[in-house]
């Protein structure tokens, strides 16, 4: 009886829109005036999926968004994982330095976009200072290539959203029993055999929630691409080809949007079924 | 609880279902000084004419303002009455055939620019609406420098453009400003390329769209201008490599009015801000009709906000006397002399009042008689994402002009077969 609001909740503000997703992707909904919606089952997908005219452009923007994704999420586990130790130890300042460590994950993606948007700027980003001070050529453009273009937004979705990742890691280390330490201390154990064979393997079920978190966050990654690149030379992500579908045809728009969560359930999956987490919470 | 459904549903009946009183609506948004600007309006009609009108403010985003008038001509309702329309949006609405003619009701267009009115106001034969605001691109340049230099007059063709802002560019540059750059225009993947590559194509003599409706994108005079276009950057290095990879309006206007640049192509409301206190260039700038590939010969991209009546008004006769007082030369004028706005009006231009407060007035009348309208189409955004991404990749110089618009033209022709026919 106490579930009932809640379960409302649930049905009207995400079974609601999900569904409607779902159900508006098997219809052409032109933003025209006086159009009116029209059936036509799978058409949208077919499209996408084989039809020249956009079976291309999605694929592209499926291998984009996978690319970038598993590039981000491989650094992030990695500085994530270092910085989680670091703030594990014990030392001075280091309440302080967990809370600022916070600060890039708690401005809004947008407000961040535009902010490495102002340090890539060409005309006076801090970028190009730097790079006129140590004597390289002032004409140089930051975002000028795909491979630039590319590197420019990994480094800012990076910097956005590792502080997530060290949180999570650092509840892990924590949970983490000290006797287990002393235990392999007292056999002997080096500083990087104790990190191989207790914390890895004891963290291993948080890294992995922490990247399942970080992929399908990232699988949908928007705000950056809008801001940084307006999808310019191939980097353009399965949620900003949505967004260009949304403004013309409704029923496209949702059909990226249902392909996109189709993508993150898969990558899910792999990552349950392959990320040794049944096994590492029941040990 | 059957009670109060049935009371609850009653009471929606009677209020929904009782016959109300028509009365006339004018639906309008924007700043909040305009918006205070349009209820003077209406207090002046109404002592004038007895007529009452009712203002219904919309929001100030204009994608927000395109919605809240298509859900209500979408459900016929007979509010609002009147409404002002951006430009781009003309004739999408009037393809649903929601907009009133207005010639049935005695508005005579010949005062208005009458290219304007043809291009952009006239649907099947019949004008539906009438500019009341009316914005251009432009070319703003460094007065100082041009005397500086030596020159008489801002540049009347594109090459004379090339040649004076390479000649200051480099002097400027050996005078110890590094980052000085000849000439800046919106040049990123985003809708102001659209319009800055119209101004080149038109004054090519191309243009997207033929006068059918058929996509023109690969034809000659197009690929010319934007060979033009990418040699501005890439042959000629008088505008930056920027200009592809993030330059846009407001982008445009601080390296400009930083001292930063010669020429810069903007719309009007860069003069405000460059002419403000603060602005180092102020009474330095000057502004020009954008040049052409013949002197004479140049393009502006249309903008600006439009009048017109709901065909599903219940007081047609009213409303078109409330669009006749808009649109009269007093309003016109007021609106000019209170908000700066440039009115859709060409005998307003040539009043000394009003030019006493916008010195600028004669030369965007200039601008405005060259004023060419972006294709007006329900699914012009898909045309425009192509147009965007193509011309954009061609700016990097990653493809040819020629291929970049061959390959517009074959997806424009796709978008066309597929959304053509509702």
């Amino acid at each position: 009886m106490f579930l009932l609001p809640v379960l409302l909740v649930i049905v009207l503000f995400i079974m609601f829109p999900v569904i409607g997703t779902i159900f508006n992707s098997f219809f052409r909904m032109l933003d025209t005036a006086g159009s009116t919606p029209q059936f036509i089952g799978f058409d949208n997908y077919g499209k996408f999926l084989f039809d020249p005219q956009y079976a291309p452009r999605f694929w592209d923007s499926v291998k984009f968004t996978l690319m970038f994704t598993f590039t981000t999420v491989i650094i992030e586990a990695v500085i994530g994982l270092m910085f989680a130790l670091i703030l594990n130890e014990s030392f001075k300042g280091r309440g302080l330095l967990r809370t600022v460590i916070l600060i890039p994950w708690a401005i809004p993606t947008v407000v961040s976009a535009v902010m490495w948007k102002q340090i890539y700027n060409s005309s006076f980003g801090f970028i190009k200072w730097v790079m006129v001070a140590l004597g390289s050529d002032p004409s140089v453009i930051t975002l000028g290539d795909f491979q630039s273009a590319y590197w420019a937004l990994i480094v800012a979705e990076v910097w956005k959203t590792t502080p997530f990742v060290v949180i999570i890691l650092l509840a892990g280390l924590q949970a983490i029993p000290q006797d287990l330490y002393k235990q392999a201390q007292i056999d002997g154990a080096k500083m990087f055999r104790q990190f191989m064979k207790i914390t890895l393997p004891l963290i291993m079920p948080v890294l992995t929630i922490a990247l399942i978190f970080r992929t399908i966050d990232c699988v949908r990654v928007f705000d950056i691409i809008y801001v940084l690149t307006s999808g310019k030379w191939g980097t353009e992500t399965l949620s900003y080809l949505g967004f260009i579908n949304y403004t013309v045809d409704l029923g496209k728009g949702s059909t990226v949007s249902v392909l996109t969560f189709l993508i993150s359930f898969i990558i899910t999956l792999i990552y349950i079924k392959f990320g040794n987490f049944g096994k590492t919470i029941k040990s | 609880m059957k009670k109060v459904l049935f009371f609850v549903l009653s009471a929606f009946l009677f209020f929904t279902g009782c016959s109300r009183t028509p009365k006339l609506t004018f639906m309008v948004g924007g700043a909040p000084n305009e918006v205070q600007y349009w209820k003077q309006v209406i207090a002046d009609f109404e002592t004038k004419t007895g007529i009452k009108v009712t203002l219904l403010e919309q929001s100030g985003k204009t994608e927000q303002r395109l919605q809240s008038i298509q859900v209500a001509l979408r459900g016929s309702q007979p509010d609002p009455d009147i409404m002002l329309l951006d430009v781009g949006w003309i004739g999408q609405i009037a393809s649903a055939g929601w907009l009133e003619s207005l010639g049935e009701y005695g508005i005579d267009p010949t005062p208005f620019f009458g290219g304007i009115i043809t291009l952009a106001d006239t649907f099947d034969g019949k004008f539906i609406a009438l500019p009341v605001y009316v914005d251009g691109g432009l070319l703003y340049y460094r007065s100082d420098l041009l005397a500086k230099y030596g020159y008489a007059n801002p540049p009347a063709t594109w090459q004379e453009l090339v040649d004076m802002g390479l000649k200051i560019q480099d002097g400027e540059r050996k005078a110890g400003n590094t980052n000085f750059v000849g000439f800046l225009w919106q040049g990123d993947k985003y809708e102001g390329l659209i319009c800055d590559a119209l101004e080149y194509f038109a004054s090519a003599g191309g243009n997207f769209l033929d006068q059918t409706g058929a996509p023109i994108i690969n034809s000659e005079a197009n690929i010319k201008a934007l060979q033009f276009m990418v040699d501005l950057i890439h042959t000629y290095k008088v505008s930056p490599e920027s200009v592809y990879t993030e330059m846009n309006e407001e982008g445009v206007r601080e390296y400009f009015q930083a001292g930063n640049a010669m020429f810069e192509r903007n719309w009007p409301y860069a003069w405000g801000l460059h002419s403000k206190d603060d602005s180092p260039v102020k009474g330095k700038v000057g502004i020009a009709p954008l040049p052409g590939f013949e002197a004479g010969k140049g393009a502006s991209t249309l903008g600006g906000w439009h009048i017109a009546v709901s065909k599903y008004s219940d007081m047609k006769k009213e409303a078109a006397e409330f669009v006749k007082y808009v649109t009269s030369f007093e309003v016109q004028k007021a609106l000019s002399m209170e908000l700066g706005w440039n009115p859709g009006r060409m005998d307003v231009y040539k009043d000394a009042e009003v030019i006493a407060k916008n010195p600028n007035l004669p030369i965007l009348r200039e601008v405005f008689i060259n004023a060419v309208p972006r294709p007006s189409l329900p699914y012009y955004t898909a045309i425009s994402d192509v147009l965007q991404a193509q011309i954009n990749e061609a700016l990097s110089g990653k493809i040819s002009p020629k291929a970049a618009l061959d390959s517009a033209q074959e997806k424009v022709i796709m978008i066309i077969k597929e959304y053509g026919n509702k």
